[in-house]
């Protein structure tokens, strides 16, 4: 909502700068967004004569133009535009004067000189108008400003209004709100209207749906002459942000623009039988509105019908057969209260937005349609002549009524946290139009029609508050309980600062997907993550689906980050996942996902390039899992995409699976244009963060020195180290405390289809220190046992 | 000449023989034959040492103690060349090992926390100050939570399709989350009074894409619950805020406002942190930050919750980490924060 301080001025004594009443406005819930000065940049144009007016000698289209600013002498200008004529008052750009986007200077048009410019109102920024010259009323003195003239010398606030405060959406409401602010008195403007008893209104209203609907009132006007409206009009139109089309159609917007209340006229003679039915639409009906658009209705629509077709979406906009044109002599003028939510419905269905709906929907005041009516008519016949019949039709079945609230004024500290006497909270009250009185139980409030938004003591408690203003408030803070995190809440924590200190970036990706992703995947159409749930109404195909994987995002951020200079990327993401559950409400799991490729070391000049390969991720991975305190997770060869058929794993943890490890299909990186072999892993979160210790009492360090022998053995390739390795400690036990593996070797003395592999036994008792030949005594066992169980040779 | 006589003179002779020698040796390795030579078992001095014991009693005991004292005055010469030899040596196998310590040192590739999560966390540090928990919900939600429960009135904008993700087969009951509040409803819905949380999370609009705007982004709401919050507390608890997360000594104000789950309603204000009040681009001139809506607990929620509106009253707020982060950062676009740029995280992301 725009707000010419200007029109304000009438409304209410504003005794502050524009600076100040945006602060006061702002501080009391009625934001003030920017202050425009429409007048700033326009500098020596004023008001001129036209004397004379004579063909360009050398061109077809331009005209030179005689005009006089004061009584001596005349000046001639070139001029494009032909739609004013000799005695005319027109803006006239000064040589030396500034527009907002130019500064007039003398030159030569096509051969002929032109000392200064005629402006348009597009020129002037009063209107959008670029056709033909602003053409002035004849009364605008000679060289006066046109700034003055026009009332640009003006500031403009702009407001933004909260969807609860449609009053503050007419200047009335605005004004209201000012004068409580500055303790100042509101004048509504008379409405003088002289009504013609004889002339017979047959306009009938019928309401259908009284719900929706609770109150039509209407007028008919007729003798009008359709034309342009007074140009102050025109310019209070124009700076409240909207188009002048019609001296009957910019009386209805000013109206809505002064009280809040939108207007609709209709040309009467298109009107059958002068009957307005409010009714819904009707299955399968279409209608088109007046911006020329065709529409399907929908049975929830509010429709303004006649007996034979409808006429306007109720609230929302007239259509294109029934509007006024410049043939309009006849006119039923329209001031109806429409539910606020059948309004906005409307509108939002329709794609339609408009000044009317924007109102209806924040909710109007019922009481002001025969004012609002009124005002319009009396504007209309001002500049279009004709007649308004006295007569009005009516139709409001029930009436609307506000509630009476009570509010106890101790309820209001309690909410505050400050005391406000009664006696003032009854002076904020009435400040803004209530009609509020004390008595045994508390402040009476009566709520008037204009403040729909009032319903309940907590909406009193806060108009007290906000217009004492919280910044007298006090600060306090209450007591609060024990806050902190919970243990998962910490594993968490300590899950992203693991990743980022051992080299791994937090990613943050977005939660949609699309198919095109899973394809690109080479995910199968049978495959888990393609069962996901899919958007209604996504904003594009990219977010067809909520995702059941986060690898697409890392895959697309590594993409960004090799096609930017980078040479390595290693990511991780904690996020949701989500699939049909098939109750009403999806399953959601939050998954930890990383992704690994290109270099992780560069060369440096000690240390060589060291490439992300399967084992560094793993290592990464192993090295969280260690940090937590969790188990170490356990791998085991699995096939399918997106990973590499042979270099891929389901991770576990204990007996639950959490997810799958391993290098990327090459197909996969070079389709998300990432380098091949990079590694990916995805896992569930909950069953890590289940696994996390309890705190237990720290276990006595050894008293006796460990006996470290080597034992190396060679086995089948088919032989997987954690099969081995689970079996050294087994057999083992309970004198091998730890195995480390520590050579991987096949080649010279290693048959062919065998490997060779070597472990770091630590042996130890706890209660005496071994002898290495006890020592040797475990290795054998666990040799003999290898060779028994695994075919495993010992290596000598 | 006796024989003492003479024997005093081997004493002195070898004494002083033997610190020339001593002297002129150059070397450790000069220093070690020396040794041998003036004070090995055929040196003269030892050999000197051997004939005391053929003179009388007396006499030996006045020649024994020359003997200590020439074995001693030898003996401390040697010694402290030998030191001064071995202090060289050492000093120049330092010398050959001296590195240029300003080479760089291992290559050891640091990640970084996200700017986000870092955002959410120093937030929710505030709060846990404060004696909050930290709740969470589902991300599609029931729009009874969503819309119902929090006072959304039947028309209201998140409700329709244009604004809001729905999901197949989900139909009007269910969709995706465009705030983080009906974690409010739910925690409530879960325990009694009191209630202090704040609920970080992500939440989805539909949203045109720009530089303010990402159809998913992230909020963290507040929620305390308890018999006799008050405005003043919300005010107090949001102003310790403010000041931990832009810095002290900054005014914040509240600006009366419009949610349909708070009364009363107001917007909190900071002053611009960069201008501290007097305008710039980063306020847009107007010298204050918008920052998050809050209010009281509209008594439409204690009541759907079953909590008492006389007895019980609390405050909410809202806001959007996004935001928060990019003012904290100097970020113009929040789309950077979703590109995962390595050369964006490692500037402002968190490395601890």
């Amino acid at each position: 909502m725009r707000v010419s301080l200007k029109w304000l001025k009438e409304l209410v004594d504003v005794d502050v700068s524009a600076e100040r009443l945006a602060h006061l406005l702002s501080m009391s819930g009625t934001k003030v967004e920017q202050i425009l000065r429409p007048a700033r940049g326009i500098e020596d144009v004023v008001v001129a004569e036209v004397l004379d007016i004579s063909p360009h000698p050398n061109a077809d289209n331009l005209t030179l133009v005689d005009v006089k600013v004061n009584g001596e002498g005349s000046q001639r200008v070139v001029c494009g535009a032909r739609n004013f004529s000799i005695g005319d008052r027109v803006p006239l750009a000064l040589v030396g004067a500034r527009l907002p986007e130019m500064v007039i200077t003398e030159r030569k048009i096509r051969g002929e000189v032109s000392r200064g410019m005629l402006c348009s109102g597009a020129e002037l920024g009063v209107s959008k108008d670029h056709s033909g010259i602003l053409v002035l009323p004849q009364e605008a003195p000679l060289g006066e400003a046109v700034t003055s003239v026009l009332g640009l010398e003006d500031a403009i606030l702009e407001l933004e209004i909260t969807p609860n405060r449609g009053d503050c959406a007419g200047m009335i409401g605005v004004a209201r709100e000012v004068a409580a602010l500055l303790n100042s008195e509101l004048r509504i403007p008379e409405v003088v209207l002289e009504s013609s008893e004889d002339l017979a209104s047959d306009v009938s209203v019928v309401i259908e749906d009284a719900e929706a609907c609770p109150r039509y009132y209407a007028r008919y006007l007729d003798g009008l002459s359709v034309g342009p409206s007074p140009i102050w009009m025109q310019a209070r139109l124009v700076a409240a942000g909207l188009r002048p089309i019609s001296n009957i159609v910019d009386a209805t917007n000013y109206v809505l623009l002064e009280t809040g209340h939108p207007l609709h006229a209709f040309d009467a003679s298109k009107i059958a039988e002068h009957k307005i039915v409010v009714r819904r639409a009707r299955r399968g009906e279409r209608f088109t509105t007046l911006d020329g658009t065709a529409r399907d209705l929908h049975p929830d629509d509010l429709l303004i019908a006649d007996p034979g077709k409808p006429v306007a979406i109720a609230g929302v906009m007239g259509g294109a057969d029934s509007e006024v044109s410049g043939d309009t002599t006849t006119v039923i003028l329209e001031a109806a209260y429409f539910d606020p939510g059948v309004t906005a419905l409307s509108a939002r269905r329709h794609l339609l937005r408009t000044e009317a709906s924007a109102r209806f929907e924040r909710g109007t005041d019922p009481e002001v349609l025969p004012y609002a009516a009124a005002r319009a008519c009396s504007f209309m016949l001002e500049s279009a002549g004709g007649r308004v019949a006295a007569e009005v039709a009516d139709a409001y079945p029930v009436e609307i009524r506000r509630p009476t609230i009570l509010l106890r004024p101790a309820r209001t500290d309690a909410l505050l946290g400050i005391e406000t006497p009664p006696e003032k909270q009854v002076e904020y009250l009435r400040s803004i139009g209530l009609d509020a009185n004390s008595n045994d139980e508390g402040i009476v409030v009566e709520v008037p029609s204009f403040r729909p938004d009032l319903t309940r003591e907590v909406d009193l408690v806060e108009e007290v508050g906000r217009l004492a203003g919280y910044d007298r408030l006090p600060s306090t803070l209450p007591s609060g309980r024990l806050g902190g995190l919970d243990p998962a809440q910490r594993a968490d924590r300590a899950l992203r600062r693991s990743f980022a200190i051992l080299g791994v970036h937090e990613a943050w990706t977005s939660s949609f997907m699309s198919g095109r992703d899973l394809d690109l995947l080479g995910l199968g159409p049978g495959h888990p993550n393609r069962r996901a749930i899919a958007v209604a109404n996504p904003m594009s195909e990219e977010e067809a689906f909520l995702r059941t994987t986060l690898l697409p995002g890392l895959l697309k951020s590594a993409a960004h980050n090799f096609a930017h200079e980078g040479d390595g990327v290693a990511l991780f993401e904690i996020a949701r996942v989500y699939e049909p559950s098939g109750e009403l409400m999806p399953r959601e799991a939050d998954i930890l996902a990383a992704l690994f490729a290109g270099l992780w070391v560069r060369k440096g000049w000690v240390e060589p390039e060291v490439r992300w390969d399967f084992f560094s991720a793993k290592g990464v991975l192993e090295a969280v899992f260690e940090r937590l305190g969790v188990p170490a997770p356990t791998f085991a060869e699995a096939r399918g995409l997106p990973f590499h058929p042979t270099r891929a794993a389901t991770v576990a943890l204990g007996d639950t699976t959490l997810g799958a490890f391993g290098e990327l299909h090459p197909d996969v990186c070079n389709r998300f244009d990432v380098p091949e072999g990079a590694v990916a892993f995805e896992l569930a979160i909950a069953p890590i963060l289940a696994a996390l210790p309890e705190t237990a009492p720290a276990s006595e360090l050894p008293r006796f020195p460990a006996v470290y022998i080597d034992l190396a053995v060679i086995v089948d390739e088919g032989v997987a180290a954690s099969k081995l390795l689970a079996a050294v400690r087994e057999l083992g036990a309970p004198e091998v405390r730890s195995v480390r593996l520590f050579d991987l070797y096949r080649g010279d003395q290693i048959p062919e289809g065998k490997k060779s592999l070597a472990f770091a036994l630590e042996i130890r008792d706890p209660d005496r220190t071994l002898k290495e030949q006890e020592a040797l005594v475990v290795r054998d066992r666990i040799a003999r046992g290898l060779e028994r169980d695994l075919n495993a040779q010992l290596r000598a | 000449m006796t024989d003492s006589a003479e024997l005093r003179k081997r004493f002195e002779t070898a004494r002083d023989e033997g610190l020339k020698i001593i002297g002129s040796a150059d070397d450790l390795d000069a220093l070690e034959e020396a040794r041998v030579k003036i004070m090995g078992r055929k040196a003269p001095l030892s050999q000197a040492r051997a004939s005391l014991g053929k003179l009388p009693e007396e006499e030996r005991r006045a020649l024994g103690r020359l003997a200590n004292e020439v074995y001693n005055a030898l003996e401390s010469a040697f010694e402290s060349k030998r030191e001064r030899f071995a202090g060289a040596a050492t000093e120049q196998r330092w010398e050959t090992e001296r590195i240029d310590v300003t080479l760089p040192g291992l290559n050891l590739p640091a990640g970084a926390i996200h700017p986000l999560t870092k955002t959410i966390w120093q937030i929710v540090d505030v709060f846990i100050g404060l004696g909050y928990r930290v709740a969470d919900g589902p991300e599609v939600e029931e729009t009874r939570y969503l819309f119902d429960a929090l006072n959304m009135p039947q028309h209201h904008p998140a409700r329709s399709p244009l604004d809001t993700f729905f999901i197949e087969g989900g139909g009007d009951e269910v969709v995706v989350r465009t705030e983080t509040s009906a974690v409010q409803i739910r925690t409530m819905e879960s325990q009694d009074p009191p209630v202090y949380v704040v609920i970080p999370g992500r939440v989805y609009r539909r949203d045109a894409e720009d530089a303010t705007h990402t159809s998913g982004f992230t909020q963290i709401e507040g929620l305390a619950v308890d018999e006799g919050i008050t405005m003043a507390d919300l005010k107090g608890t949001l102003e310790v805020f403010a000041q931990e997360i832009f810095g002290k000594g900054l005014e914040v104000r509240f600006r009366p406002s419009f949610f349909p789950f708070t009364e009363p309603s107001a917007e909190m204000d900071v002053q611009c942190f960069v201008c501290r009040g007097s305008g710039c681009r980063v306020c847009k001139g107007e010298g204050w930050i918008e920052v998050l809506g809050c209010g009281l607990v509209d008594p439409f929620l204690l009541e759907w919750v079953n909590y008492d509106p006389e007895r019980y009253s609390g405050f909410a707020f809202g806001m959007g980490v996004e935001r928060i982060a990019a003012l904290a950062n100097g970020v113009t676009d929040i789309r950077q924060f979703f590109t995962n740029d390595l050369r964006f995280l490692s500037q402002i992301g968190s490395r601890s």
